[in-house]
């Protein structure tokens, strides 16, 4: 029996791995055959290592230069996402359950939604100048409106008969709100936060190429295109999309597991 | 008749009141001079028209940016669609591609679209191609993924029931599969269309020379007219809600909605 699990568990990681491991082959060999320039290509037995050095290299105040991006980026994301989405489910619980507080911000959620967050960089960058007030920003724009929106979907369509079952049964504003309105809308909330951790995380990244601050994942990979680095820009590559799946799976795992698969409900694949 | 006009008149009303009262606190916002820099809606809808009007090479300046971008958004997202449809289809049936690219791909859906950028710029230059490549790497992802799972999710008795009954494989293809999981290839396209077009506007600050609307704003800030800059993005606004509302919306109401896979 345990060992069927291991089993189990062996074939899913390297049914992953092995893949991947193919590709790195083909690359390094793609790479090392001079069919494409190695400027423009870097194998895998060049850009891994440069990731190792980056992380053991020091900054003058003895920080590792890789962890210091990594980390400023993180922190940035951490307060423009955590507002955004504050603000988001804020605003998007009071909508689903107001037919006037709906009324009036429908129309300006689904006009400003299209918006791409990055456009509104240049713009703040000339009122909040360069630097992290303009990225955190952008980033919280950019969060806000996919957790708004599906927060407050999800909040409009829970069952009207639970609403009133609960309402009958002598419920005071409140308990309906956090017992029922609540968890009925949490699967598409959390949708709604993992849009938004995304959008927030994609946007955080172009503006730290457009607003350059010195510090985080998006500036060190655009400085490293005026140098012809190649290396580090698919080591940034790599580092962003280990970081953002760690990410993912570590806070969206730890809270589907405490409240939508806790209580049966299916979460949607995005 | 006269019901539904005078319907979708009130419907219209009550989305344009709260945009006007939108507008009508920007303005207080800058007669009140409470954020230095910012434009009044005024100076914005002069410069609107201004760029409207203005002509070089005889047409006007605004719709030269704005019909490169949407040049650049269609070629993009057109190979976008056909690829991915294609790359998700052949994963959706075939269980080693599936195999060798799920992995691949769960790895490359976080990494952000403009960090392919600076990759993009040794690669192949400022210019369309840059940008049309981010596109396409914008879109084709999500594509991809959602199609393969849409395909897999179809169930197997109706492809069993299709085979059985002797249909072949471009039967098979274009009466069932397609149609089969067209909900979440649909889901798929419009989550698409959004990257396309964020990824548009990035590249283009990024690698434009000359045109297109993110050209248009970022160009802007270098000589702090930022009636210009917002003039852009209410272009941008504007083509990013008619894309995402009235074409995907649109296509959904002719396949998904018209056969009454999903309601609302």
């Amino acid at each position: 029996m345990k060992s069927g699990l291991n089993n189990r568990y062996l074939r899913s990681a390297l049914s992953f791995v092995v893949p991947l491991l193919l590709v790195g082959c083909i690359w390094e060999a793609v790479s090392r055959s001079g069919l494409v320039k190695p400027v423009l290509l870097p194998p895998p037995s060049v850009v891994f290592p440069r990731i190792a050095y980056l992380f053991a290299a020091r900054t003058a105040d003895g920080q590792s230069v890789l962890l210091k991006h990594i980390v400023t980026s993180l922190y940035r994301l951490l307060i423009g996402f955590s507002t955004g989405a504050a603000l988001g489910v804020g605003l998007g619980l009071a909508m689903g359950s107001n037919r006037f507080i709906y009324g009036y911000f429908n129309p300006i959620i689904s006009i400003l939604m299209p918006v791409p967050g990055i456009t509104w960089a240049p713009i703040l960058v000339l009122i909040l100048g360069f630097g992290d007030p303009t990225l955190v920003t952008v980033t919280f724009i950019a969060s806000f409106f996919p957790v708004v929106y599906n927060t407050c979907s999800g909040a409009r369509s829970v069952e009207r008969d639970l609403l009133l079952a609960a309402k009958i049964m002598g419920a005071s504003r409140s308990t309906v709100f956090f017992r029922v309105l609540l968890p009925s809308s949490a699967p598409q909330l959390i949708t709604g936060l993992k849009l938004g951790l995304a959008r927030g995380w994609r946007t955080l990244i172009a503006v730290e190429m457009i607003a350059s601050a010195l510090w985080g994942l998006g500036y060190m990979i655009f400085d490293a295109k005026e140098y012809l680095r190649t290396d580090i820009i698919y080591g940034g590559i790599i580092v962003m999309a280990v970081i953002f799946a760690v990410l993912e799976k570590t806070v969206f795992g730890y809270v589907e597991g405490k409240t939508i698969e806790k209580w049966g409900m299916a979460s949607q694949i995005v | 008749m006269y019901e539904e006009a005078r319907d979708s008149i009130r419907r219209f009303i009550l989305f344009t009141l709260p945009l006007i009262s939108l507008v009508l606190i920007w303005q207080a916002v800058c007669s009140l001079d409470l954020i230095k820099m910012l434009p009044s809606p005024l100076e914005v809808a002069k410069t609107l028209l201004r760029l409207s009007f203005q002509t070089q090479g005889g047409w006007p300046v605004l719709a030269l940016h704005l019909s490169r971008s949407l040049l650049r958004v269609g070629a993009g997202f057109a190979l976008a669609m056909v690829a991915g449809i294609a790359v998700g289809l052949l994963m959706g049936t075939n269980r080693y591609a599936d195999f060798l690219l799920r992995p691949i791909f769960s790895v490359l859906l976080p990494v952000p679209t403009l960090a392919w950028v600076p990759i993009l710029l040794i690669w192949t230059g400022t210019g369309d191609d840059t940008i049309i490549i981010a596109i396409f790497l914008g879109g084709f992802f999500s594509i991809a993924y959602n199609t393969a799972t849409g395909v897999r999710s179809i169930d197997r008795d109706l492809i069993l029931a299709a085979k059985t009954m002797g249909a072949t494989r471009w039967t098979l293809f274009t009466r069932v599969l397609l149609p089969g999981s067209m909900v979440p290839v649909l889901a798929g396209l419009r989550l698409a269309v959004g990257y396309s077009w964020r990824a548009l506007v990035g590249a283009e600050m990024l690698a434009a020379a000359g045109w297109g609307l993110g050209y248009l704003v970022f160009a802007a800030r270098a000589f702090m007219a930022v009636n210009v800059m917002f003039a852009g993005l209410i272009t941008i606004m504007a083509t990013g809600y008619i894309m995402e509302n009235l074409l995907v919306g649109s296509l959904e109401k002719r396949t998904v909605k018209k056969w009454g896979m999903i309601r609302i």
